[in-house]
């Protein structure tokens, strides 16, 4: 509790005349593709991901015409989009940055950053898993290069289900039946967690049922969040979450976090970049754990959603578009980047661009979970991520709605279909407010 | 005639340059403080004030950019229009209802104890009381985060030992939960304020209330509280436009923990969620204005209402 006059003008108006100020001194006007070894094109570039550094000093060792300077930021749930939106607000942004792929339409639609259309050619598109070129073109532009594709897939303590002769779940319907079994064979012990913080976690099992939030007109959206197939998840997890076979921590917390240290929660239903993460959170349980796809309604059809994953973009005020998206591609389709950030880091990205994922699959070191041939999942998962669902110009809108009410829900004072409900209010009364026009299933 | 005139002619010009130099003085003194308020306040008032007067428009599916356009005072309609900006301040009104007697209440009844205390153990609880106060806000939040969270925490353990089940991130425990933060960093902090005013009062008084057959308790009520009023005051007021402030703590909550804290808990927050979940600038530097509205108003109805009952007094 600050006790100086309302902080939030203070840090918001302050930030932003502040940061005003300098936009004169941004940098000088340097459109040309590639410099020469004496007086290289200098690309700023913003990130948090895992590996980022090993990245860039990969990249100004082997190039002398273009040398980036890097800047690790917050997560961007945890304060990097704010810095983000705030730094190209005050044109102060840097050339090149890391945008997850939820965020990408709001940033675009906020004018933050670049088309980049001219130069990801049909050559340069045919290299990329095809979801994730749909996921970055937004209104027939193409706005930013992929670096990795996210497919759910479950993680379970193998060492945990084989004492109990549980066998990892196939289907949803398998899934319950397993978590039973988890609880009575330890009552204290849980199969998974749901994430209430994180909406993008039920967004991605809805997205591999089949739904679609977000569908673009020709000069409309149209938007439904209650379509059968997100009723249907809602249904069945709040099923879950009322005879509380599932755990209801936040995603890192260090509730979660310490479940899995204690052996309480033997599952996680993780991203493909999750197997990094977990493996640096518990990494004395080395070897006690592995990894199937993600359970789907039918067995003989699995699905996939995608939870996060990221994008490089090239900011509006940047002028060095030809280098930035140079080395965004670099980034992502070259056999140097990939062993780099896979090899020096515990990062477990699955690369946008099929070619590259074997070179991660012999980079990731995959003892924790006993050698098993992770990548080959990944892979397979990724071509199962559904290409219907894209996302609307808004998504801070649906998603802060909807993760205020998951909160509700976890406490019992809601319930996933009214969540819903309400994300589809909110994001419908956004569209509007912002001018645009909005169709809604009568 | 001739020699008045000389007598007086010096006399006026060091009178005019010992004022000039006053001025020049307090200009040079002053400057520093009216440039930094101009730049750190003046401006970024103004900035809001013109900032929450547009919104942005946009057009097709949105991935045109926005274009800006005037709104007059639509924003503030949209914000005293919601909902949730509008429970904020309910939120708000129950906090200050727990928070405000037991800071106060807590904090008097702390400088009292101390007040009459043996000197060795007077110094001991006025850092042991003050410490907390050195921890930043956002440090104690994840601190407590931790403390509130079942299954990690050693209080939550004890007190499930101990047969209490209370859930801190429930929707009913987390203004509790927030305001035991709050207590916990702030209690010292006036608990120093009141006993400094207390060590103030004239001992002669004191011993004369003694001789008169008036108690400890006579004393401290009859005596001692008249006597710090104005530290009560400012405590006071610096408490209600704080409690207006309520952010932080909130927002640790909402991110860190499953808890039923929502993005628009309390005004800031909402102003904070229009800015940055949502894209809205126009919406967050009206609400922002709104709340800073509602802070003045709130401490001029405090500093008028405590200066009538002093007037009153005979």
């Amino acid at each position: 509790m600050s006790r100086s006059w309302s902080r939030s003008v203070q840090a918001l108006v302050g930030a932003a005349t502040a940061l005003a100020v300098v936009t004169a001194c941004g940098g000088a006007d340097d459109s040309r593709a590639r410099g020469t070894a004496d007086d290289p094109v200098t690309v700023s570039f913003w990130a948090w991901t895992k590996g980022s550094q090993e990245v860039v000093d990969a990249f100004n060792a082997t190039h002398d015409t273009i040398q980036v300077t890097f800047e690790e930021i917050p997560s961007g749930g945890l304060g990097g989009y704010p810095k983000i939106a705030n730094a190209v607000k005050a044109g102060i942004a840097p050339d090149l940055l890391s945008i997850e792929y939820p965020q990408l339409s709001a940033f675009v639609s906020q004018g933050s950053l670049q088309d980049i259309s001219p130069y990801l050619t049909e050559d340069i598109k045919k290299k990329f898993l095809p979801q994730t070129i749909e996921m970055t073109t937004l209104g027939g532009r193409n706005w930013a290069v992929p670096f990795d594709a996210a497919p759910q897939v479950f993680y379970y303590r193998k060492d945990f289900f084989a004492e109990h002769s549980i066998e990892p779940p196939a289907t949803w319907g398998e899934f319950r039946d397993a978590a039973e079994r988890v609880r009575k064979a330890a009552p204290r012990t849980r199969i998974a967690t749901f994430f209430p913080d994180d909406p993008t976690f039920f967004q991605a099992m809805a997205w591999q049922a089949g739904a679609q939030w977000f569908r673009a007109g020709t000069d409309a959206w149209w938007i439904d969040t209650t379509d059968p197939a997100s009723e249907r998840t809602a249904a069945y997890w709040q099923g879950l979450i009322d005879d509380r076979l599932v755990s209801t921590a936040s995603s890192f917390s260090p509730e979660w976090t310490g479940s899995l240290k204690q052996g309480t929660t033997v599952g996680y239903l993780g991203a493909s970049w999750g197997a990094g993460v977990l493996a640096g959170i518990v990494p004395e349980q080395k070897g006690k754990w592995a990894a199937v796809r993600l359970p789907s309604q039918e067995a003989d059809r699995p699905a996939s959603g995608m939870l996060g994953g990221s994008t490089f973009a090239v900011s509006k005020g940047s002028t060095r578009t030809a280098a930035a998206v140079e080395f965004a591609l670099w980034m992502a389709t070259h056999e140097d980047a990939i062993k780099a950030r896979i090899g020096a880091s515990t990062s477990s990205a699955l690369p946008a661009s099929p070619a590259m994922v074997p070179i991660a699959k012999r980079a990731f070191d995959t003892g924790f979970y006993g050698g098993q041939d992770l990548y080959g999942l990944f892979e397979e998962a990724g071509r199962s991520i559904g290409p219907q669902w894209v996302w609307g110009p808004s998504p801070g809108a649906t998603n802060a709605a909807l993760g205020d009410e998951l909160g509700e829900v976890v406490g019992g004072g809601s319930t996933l279909p009214r969540a819903l409900r309400k994300a589809h209010e909110a994001t419908v009364a956004d569209l509007r407010k912002r001018g645009l026009k909005v169709e809604e299933r009568s | 005639m001739s020699t008045l005139g000389r007598g007086r002619a010096p006399r006026r010009s060091t009178a005019l340059s010992s004022r000039t130099r006053t001025r020049l003085a307090a200009g040079t003194l002053l400057t520093p403080f009216f440039v930094l308020f101009t730049v750190a306040m003046i401006v970024p008032v103004g900035y809001a004030l013109w900032l929450s007067l547009f919104t942005e428009k946009q057009s097709g599916l949105g991935f045109d950019g926005p274009r800006t356009v005037f709104d007059g005072l639509g924003n503030y309609a949209t914000a005293l229009g919601d909902q949730a900006f509008r429970d904020g301040f309910w939120v708000l009104l129950g906090y200050c209802a727990l928070y405000l007697p037991l800071m106060i209440g807590g904090a008097i009844v702390l400088a009292l104890l101390l007040d009459t205390a043996l000197a060795r153990a007077r110094r001991f609880f006025q850092l042991a009381l003050f410490l907390p106060h050195a921890i930043p806000g956002l440090i104690a939040a994840l601190i407590w985060i931790y403390l509130y969270t079942p299954q990690l925490s050693p209080v939550v353990a004890a007190m499930e030992a101990g047969g209490i089940g209370f859930d801190f991130f429930s929707s009913e425990g987390t203004l509790p939960s927030i305001v035991n933060i709050a207590l916990w960093q702030w209690l010292g902090y006036n608990v120093v304020i009141f006993y400094a005013a207390l060590q103030a009062v004239d001992r002669s008084l004191l011993e004369a209330a003694t001789v008169d057959g008036a108690g400890n308790w006579r004393i401290a009520f009859s005596v001692k509280l008249p006597l710090i009023r104005s530290s009560l005051v400012m405590v006071l007021l610096f408490t209600v436009i704080g409690s207006l402030q309520l952010f932080t703590e909130p927002l640790i909550l909402s991110r860190g923990s499953g808890s039923a804290v929502t993005s628009t808990w309390t005004p800031n927050m909402y102003a904070y969620s229009a800015a940055f979940e949502r894209n809205d600038y126009g919406l967050a530097a009206a609400a922002s204005v709104l709340i800073a509205l509602a802070a003045a108003a709130l401490s001029f109805v405090v500093t008028r209402f405590t200066n009538r009952r002093k007037e009153a007094r005979p």
